[in-house]
């Protein structure tokens, strides 16, 4: 376009060309990425899966699997992602937006209204959601499944016990764990210590405002074992309003008024150095313990959470995961096959007896300090000895209610959480908690669809 | 001004409020050779007790960082090649050419200015995801990941920067139109005008526009989180170093993030610190409008 | 680009001074021409991207915050009018309380705390040798990443860490500033305003240096003190580059949340939740696009109106004096 014979023509060209180019280059490397999906029938199919196994004992229990099965399957393929549990809801929201949704997901239940209602899940093919009906218990599957429908396989199910610390007890002059809410209040009374600077040394039942399962999981254990519900059945209002929930709020005001607990301490550092004596907490963190403390460990004990009145009906709170496969995958028969083999094919089981068998994923969670949903197979796997702290979170299993996973679940115990926390930090009264808690939550579960 | 005594007061003032703004940044750095347990608990120590790099070798193996370093390296640097071009241009058509509607380009340039990014979030990564023809788009931009999986994700909403277009054009306003008439007269096309003259002429603003656009665009955080989450190889220097928190053993996890956030801070404090004249009188500049 | 001016103005010499009017109109219309030609050339890129990544996601974002969506297909988008922006503002609602009044606390404070430590080391700076150091060295946090400074912070605000360390040899007791209600917005607040200090000191020595010196000379023959000619002289002079300072720290205060997320991720409970991290997280973690997309138009109502309310007040104050 320029004639030569203006002044550095040429190089004025050349440089007004690449600036042009440049967008052209930005936009060109962008549409190099590498296309998904699949041409012929026989090509090879690779499925990503997406947990927060992402780290430590986790993911290797994860990785032993996954590598049978891509050593004996040649066509399909199975490649894990993990990212921290903390960012697993984000991640999976945003990869769906972003066209980037991984073939098999594994949520936290709680999520599982929010997937199926933005269209992330596909229902079970019905030969899989009988297999699960059959093969899973009732709280457990109910976990898994969304207006009556089941979405996936269970996998790891947390259900909710009282730790305690047998050296403290004993030293307070307790002969063993307490079984009603009276008896708890006056343990953790006895238990407790401080310095004289305020600092708590010693908890007597921790309180924690750590993360959602220090704070929520707990009070609705407490709730649940008091005959409460958080949720109402048909799931569009909350049920915590209730002499139930009116009781599990005044119990944790009492222990924290009275220094028994100190929300702002990190309970799950604080349990292993001794300085909580009783805290009611999941499954799996027996395998932390054991790790964290050592020898130490056999301080450690585990009982039912108390219920409020001496023969009062057991009832605690289960939480749990599930394998799932994407809407928008494109090949979800091989995912569910995939989930199948290793779900539900048993395979044999060293040390626990000739003959003795259980599926893939049980003894993989088992291995890891967690529990399953199929009891059979918790009751082969955990027969020969092993840890006797694990045996109350399996009979938990006959008898715990499981969180409830509506849409807006999350945001829902997001809300409940931050009413707990302004309950033990004194900011609202057991009334006004249980109000605030009751406006906001129905605001928000009512909208979900 | 008469200085009729010691400005005692001032002097105090002035150095303690450094003090207090270099403590953190010490702190930082002697926690980073710290060892386990050497952190965290009470009483609280300054000094570690020696000083061993073990922290920075762990920060470097658990994460990528030749990878982190690149994504933010290309980042930055297309983000500032491509603000100073665009600025450049634009600025010197609103200085210096007449045409019609000038005026108004110029307020709308101005309008950009006071939108807050945040708005842009949403439709920004929308836009992004079904770009056509990218990522596996159709031409509607349906079906595939769009630029998600690219760097480019990473720069696109930043390409652009109105304050960038503002300071250039009011630094070239002040450029004598006659040596500007004098190049076209002698038989310049405009772009020749504007790399010959314009562009040497605005040097300094060029190098302070440049660094300004340089360490925003390297301290980005919200969007490149999302754009991560999206796609981790995409991963920027400071997004990477969040994953540092989740360390296997928690009492080693703090000096060992300090140590990732030392390695970090680096590039951007020896560019500032080479540059800071540069850098210090655009900030002033930008306040003189 | 296609050089037609130099063979035209040769021939036209010649006839130029009997018809300069129509032929010089003529090369002055065709200069003009290539002008706006190359002008919207030159524009071009900027105006393409505007037009891209401003006009068209506002018209989007607005269309957004009156449907329903969860982000994946863009047919199932689904018009609801106003229904999201009653749901903000509903009984129930977290948005107004505690969210944007966090918001407007966290913006507050750390303007009220940037502004006037600003002030007074700007001007304390003003009166020592050295002020290229003192300046440069007070820039420091700005230049390094937001997540460096949260990070380093939240280390410090730890019961293990420097400032309960300094608390404890105090005789106080420790405090969990990140981990109690009451402080955690505070702490992030003197957070934020530690790390803006340095811009707004650059900012207040240019509008410093621009004070003629002869007021202060007037001041001192009439034997006024410092602080009088603070007061008087300086502060009054200072109203340009303070208002300047003021709107973009009030700017970054209501939408910056950046450190909030390193910090404490909006907790504990609701404490430090601010609008902007609202936005993100209905959006990117709970998928209700439509309810974000309201919040972000009503925070920038928000915006508009604080930084139209500091351009009033800081003109009516300018009218008095």
């Amino acid at each position: 376009m320029t004639p030569a014979r203006r002044p550095g023509a040429a190089g004025g060209l050349s440089r007004r060309h690449f600036a042009l180019a440049l967008p052209s280059a930005l936009l060109a490397s962008g549409c190099a990425a590498p296309h998904r999906g699949t041409g012929r029938p026989g090509d090879p199919i690779e499925l990503t899966l997406l947990s927060h196994y992402a780290s430590g004992e986790l993911k290797q229990a994860l990785q032993g699997p996954v590598d049978e099965w891509n050593a004996t399957h040649d066509r399909v393929k199975v490649r894990t992602k993990a990212v921290e549990f903390t960012d697993l809801l984000t991640t999976f929201m945003v990869r769906q937006a972003a066209g980037q949704g991984a073939d098999i997901l594994h949520p936290y239940c709680l999520w599982n209204g929010q997937l199926v209602r933005a269209g992330v899940l596909r229902p079970a093919p019905p030969e899989h959601a009988e297999e699960i009906g059959r093969g899973y218990g009732e709280a457990a599957v109910r976990a898994a499944s969304v207006g009556g429908e089941v979405y996936g396989y269970p996998t790891e199910v947390q259900t909710y016990a009282l730790y305690y610390n047998k050296r403290l007890l004993r030293a307070a002059g307790l002969d063993g764990p307490p079984g009603t809410w009276r008896e708890l209040e006056e343990a953790a009374r006895r238990t407790a210590r401080r310095d004289r600077y305020g600092n708590t040394l010693v908890q007597g039942f921790g309180l924690s405002t750590y993360d959602d399962s220090t704070t929520v999981g707990q009070t609705l254990a407490l709730l649940n074992s008091a005959g409460g519900r958080f949720v109402s059945a048909d799931g569009r209002s909350t049920a915590i309003d209730s002499a139930a929930g009116r009781a599990v709020f005044g119990l944790e005001h009492r222990l924290v008024v009275t220094g028994a607990s100190a929300p702002g301490v990190n309970v799950y550092k604080a349990f292993p150095s001794g300085q909580v004596a009783m805290v009611i907490s999941a499954g799996w963190w027996t395998g932390s313990l054991k790790e964290l403390m050592g020898a130490g460990y056999r301080d450690v004990g585990v009982a039912p959470v108390p219920v409020p009145e001496a023969d009062g009906r057991r009832a605690t709170l289960s939480t749990g995961f599930m394998l799932g496969v994407n809407a928008a995958s494109e090949h979800p028969r091989e995912a569910w096959e995939f989930l199948r083999w290793l779900n539900t094919e048993k395979v044999g089981v060293q040390g626990a007896g000739r003959g003795a068998a259980a599926t893939r994923m049980s003894a993989l969670q088992v291995s890891v300090g967690s529990l399953t949903g199929r009891a059979d197979d918790m009751r082969t796997l955990l027969s020969g000895g092993g840890d006797p702290n694990l045996r109350p979170f399996l009979e938990a299993l006959a008898y715990a209610v499981p969180e409830p996973n509506v849409p807006g679940a999350q945001q829902a115990k997001s809300l409940l959480r931050k009413n707990i926390e302004a309950l033990w930090t004194g900011q609202r009264s057991v009334d006004e908690a249980l109000r605030t808690t009751r406006r906001q939550v129905d605001q928000e579960v009512s909208r979900s669809w | 001004m008469i200085r009729r005594r010691f400005p005692w007061l001032s002097y105090l003032l002035v150095v303690s409020g450094a003090v207090l703004t270099m403590v953190p940044f010490l702190d930082m750095v002697m926690t980073s050779f710290k060892g386990p347990g050497e952190s965290g608990t009470l009483p609280y120590r300054f000094l570690p007790k020696a000083f061993d790099l073990s922290n920075y070798r762990a920060a470097v193996e658990q994460l990528d960082l030749p990878v982190l370093f690149r994504n933010s390296v290309v980042a930055t640097a297309v983000i500032t090649g491509s603000v100073l071009v665009t600025s450049s241009l634009a600025g010197y058509a609103l200085a210096k050419l007449r045409f019609p509607g000038r005026d108004f380009v110029f307020r709308l340039v101005l309008s950009t200015m006071m939108f807050p990014p945040f708005l842009f979030f949403i439709p920004h990564f929308l836009i992004l995801v079904h770009w056509p023809l990218a990522g596996g788009n159709d031409l509607f931009g349906r079906g595939g990941a769009g630029l998600t999986v690219s760097i480019v994700a990473l720069t696109m909403p930043f390409l652009v920067n109105g304050f960038g277009i503002f300071l250039m054009r009011q630094f070239m306003v002040s450029i004598p139109d006659e040596v500007l008439e004098a190049a076209r007269i002698d038989g310049a096309g405009e772009f020749a005008v504007w790399w010959r003259i314009v562009v040497p002429q605005t040097k300094p603003v060029v190098v302070t526009l440049g660094l300004l656009t340089f360490v925003d665009a390297w301290n980005e955080y919200i969007w490149a989180l999302l754009v991560s989450t999206a796609d981790p190889d995409v991963m920027t220097l400071p997004v990477g170093i969040q994953l540092l928190q989740d360390y296997v053993d928690p009492s080693r996890t703090m000096p060992i993030v300090m140590a990732g956030l030392v390695l970090s801070i680096l590039p951007v404090l020896i560019v500032f610190l080479l540059l800071q004249k540069y850098y210090i009188r655009g900030v002033m500049l930008s306040g003189l409008k | 680009m296609v050089n037609t001016l130099a063979p035209e103005t040769a021939g036209q010499a010649d006839r130029g001074i009997r018809y300069a009017g129509p032929t010089a109109a003529g090369h002055r219309g065709r200069a003009r021409r290539r002008q706006t030609a190359v002008a919207y050339l030159f524009l071009a890129p900027t105006l393409l991207f505007f037009a891209v990544f401003l006009f068209l996601p506002l018209g989007f974002a607005l269309l957004l915050s009156m449907s329903r969506w969860t982000g994946f297909d863009l047919g199932d988008i689904e018009p609801v009018g106003v229904d999201n922006f009653a749901g903000l503002f509903a009984d129930g609602s977290t948005f107004l309380t505690p969210v944007l009044t966090n918001t407007l606390l966290y913006a507050l404070g750390t303007v009220a705390l940037a502004l006037t430590g600003s002030v007074l080391v700007a001007t304390c700076i003003d009166k020592l040798r050295f002020q290229g150091l003192w300046r440069t060295l007070y820039f420091l946090p700005i230049v390094t990443t937001v997540v460096a400074v949260g990070n380093v912070w939240k280390y410090m605000y730890e019961p293990g860490g420097l400032v309960n360390g300094v608390l404890n040899a105090l005789g106080i007791g420790s405090v969990a500033f990140l981990q109690d209600p009451g402080t955690a917005l505070p702490s992030v607040v003197v957070v934020q305003a530690w790390a803006s200090v340095g811009t707004a000191i650059l900012v207040l020595t240019a509008g410093l240096k621009s004070i003629p010196g002869s007021y202060y000379e007037a001041a001192a023959l009439d034997g006024a003190g410092p602080v009088t000619v603070f007061l008087r002289i300086t502060l009054p002079l200072l109203r340009p580059s303070l208002l300047f300072v003021c709107v973009t720290q009030f700017l970054t205060g209501l939408q910056s949340f950046a450190l909030i997320i390193v910090m404490t991720k909006g907790g504990p409970g609701d404490a430090t939740a601010v609008a902007a991290l609202e936005m993100y997280r209905q959006a990117f973690s709970y998928g209700d696009w439509g309810i974000a997309s309201a919040a972000a138009f009503v925070l920038f109502l928000v915006v508009l109106v604080v930084t139209l309310l500091q351009l009033l007040l800081f003109r009516r104050k300018g009218e008095d004096a």
